[in-house]
């Protein structure tokens, strides 16, 4: 029996090895593809740092091209950890002001609408402009949702979820830090409050209601493991905290398998004819 | 047998693959039959699915080919006097859709294994598409019977002790294994087929040659750590992960024979005990 003391345990990578082939997996996309580099978006986290990380030691930093893509109300210490993590990597970056397209829209069309609305709106404007960056650059978008927010739907569909190639789509957040330490990225970025600063004093563990250790360690359990979830209750782990967790697993899981297509043919896209990608 | 020549160059070739893509991959194999020809190896072997890629789904059909195929034929003509071991869908005379290892000799394609365990779980999906081989038999390589196998074979260990029993020195196993990353110094994936490879060579007191392929399909990847195994369980080389490489190594199939002497495990192995009772 896997007792709740080794569960963190569990998900320890080989991070140099883990690195290689994350790093080999971006280099493969991007040469398939016939592309000269990857966009991202870098938002002063760990997860766009990471991914911005990976991708330099793929392709050098002249391949990897970040964008700074603050709201007016975005945190100045987000923003100067963007400045920072891209002067540490030493790639190209560019830093957009996403504040008068964002506006334009509800100040004309809905002055009402709430902060939900309005984060996904930003979420989704960064979206636009990084997939037209990449068309106007030749690359590729690179996605930087882990696995942690992929299970539990935290992310803006079509937005912060959408991507070219993600590398960290199979690291939990608690993975995430480990690789980022392993690549000597800024103190400041590991160790912050994990936010998606769409306002003021938002942090993703106050979103979620728990922490992103318990997580990544009943999801592990439950996910990847296939246990039940009263047995994970039973190692010891929060009760409202694991059923908090296994409802939103299952109410996003829409956001995971974006095209829902009516099949009426019996030769239908994804469905019948499962063409692979690559 | 004994008289046979016992040496043999093994060549590895731990290739990427286009998915889908027969033309291109058939180039590719004539590069690498090149290289081979100038180490001199005497059997060079490719991973599983080598002609086509892997992950094909519902492109399988349209990448199958029947085993006296062109293709087929002009790598073995490409190949002269080395043999050649690789992976393709075949198409057999009914139709139906193999996993195949094809072996390539004397400028023929001479003999086809078709993949016997075809696994259908986790990410593999092998059995909506494909047909299960039914026939296990000896690969007629120059140097001597060997037995060839195809990735999933080897997890039934019964297969590799019948070719073992057979007069197999040399387990060959094509493999198109994905990768998976623990904690652990090489792939989680890894330590697992070395474990089996490596039990095999011990239980079964013969080589066993693994050839496995690299890069990525569908976000899937391949790390490759191709490796040699002697008689006995002791792994001696292996090809670097996640990049294409050719391993090139010696062996003499008499290490079985010798080995056998003094550990007769295969000479002593009883057809005459009963149970357990069936429960039913």
């Amino acid at each position: 029996m896997i007792r709740r003391e080794q569960v963190a345990a569990r998900l320890e990578l080989n991070a140099e090895l883990a690195s290689a082939v994350l790093t080999s997996f971006i280099r493969d996309a991007v040469e398939t593809s016939r592309t000269d580099g990857v966009v991202i978006g870098l938002s002063g986290g760990v997860d766009s740092s990471l991914a911005a990380a990976l991708a330099v030691r793929a392709l050098g930093p002249e391949r990897v091209h970040g964008f700074l893509l603050p709201y007016r109300t975005s945190s100045p210490e987000s923003v100067a950890d963007a400045h920072a993590v891209a002067g540490h990597l030493g790639v190209p970056h560019r830093e957009i002001d996403i504040s008068p397209m964002v506006d334009a829209y509800f100040e004309t069309a809905e002055p009402d609408a709430d902060p939900g609305r309005r984060g996904n709106k930003m979420a989704r404007e960064r979206m636009t402009i990084l997939f037209d960056q990449a068309k106007k650059l030749g690359c590729l978008v690179l996605g930087t949702s882990n696995k942690t927010e992929i299970l539990l739907g935290y992310s803006t569909v079509f937005g912060d979820n959408a991507s070219s190639l993600n590398p960290l789509g199979d690291l939990y957040k608690c993975q995430v830090w480990q690789l980022s330490r392993h690549l000597g990225l800024p103190g400041q970025v590991i160790d912050k409050k994990p936010s998606a600063d769409l306002w003021p004093g938002q942090t993703d563990e106050g979103d979620l209601g728990f922490s992103y250790a318990t997580a990544d360690e009943v999801l592990h359990l439950l996910f990847d493991l296939g246990l039940l979830p009263h047995e994970v209750v039973a190692r010891g782990y929060d009760e409202a905290a694991v059923e908090r967790i296994v409802r939103l697993e299952k109410q996003f899981r829409f956001k995971r398998r974006l095209m829902l297509i009516a099949r009426l043919s019996g030769s239908a896209v994804n469905l019948d004819q499962e063409i692979p990608r690559d | 047998m004994a008289e046979a020549p016992s040496i043999l160059r093994i060549g590895l070739a731990q290739i990427d693959c286009a998915l889908g893509d027969v033309a291109a991959n058939a180039e590719r194999h004539l590069a690498w039959i090149e290289r081979a020809r100038e180490e001199k190896v005497d059997l060079l072997v490719f991973p599983e699915l080598s002609l086509t890629g892997y992950r094909l789904l519902h492109l399988t059909s349209r990448v199958a080919l029947p085993a006296d195929s062109p293709v087929l034929a002009r790598l073995a003509e490409a190949a002269g006097p080395m043999a050649v071991v690789l992976g393709f869908v075949e198409e057999d005379r009914r139709g139906i859709l193999h996993n195949s290892a094809a072996l390539l000799q004397h400028g023929s394609p001479v003999w086809v294994h078709r993949k016997l365990y075809l696994p259908t779980y986790g990410i593999f999906q092998e059995e909506r598409f494909l047909g299960a081989g039914k026939r296990l038999a000896l690969a007629p390589l120059p140097s001597g019977n060997a037995g060839l196998l195809v990735c999933e074979d080897l997890w039934y260990p019964d297969l590799a002790r019948r070719l073992a029993t057979a007069g197999a020195r040399l387990i060959v196993v094509i493999s198109a294994g994905p990768g998976r990353v623990g904690s652990g110094q090489l792939p989680a994936s890894q330590e697992n087929w070395e474990l089996l490879t490596r039990s095999t060579a011990l239980v079964n007191t013969c080589w066993v040659a693994y050839c496995n392929r690299v890069g990525w399909e569908e976000g899937s990847f391949y790390p490759g750590g191709s490796h040699i195994v002697r008689p006995g369980g002791e792994l001696t080389e292996r090809a670097p992960l996640l990049e294409e490489h050719l391993l090139v190594t010696e062996i003499d199939l008499r290490d079985a024979d010798r080995l056998r002497w003094s550990l007769p495990l295969l000479a002593d192995i009883r057809d005459d005990i009963e149970g357990p009772d069936d429960p039913a």
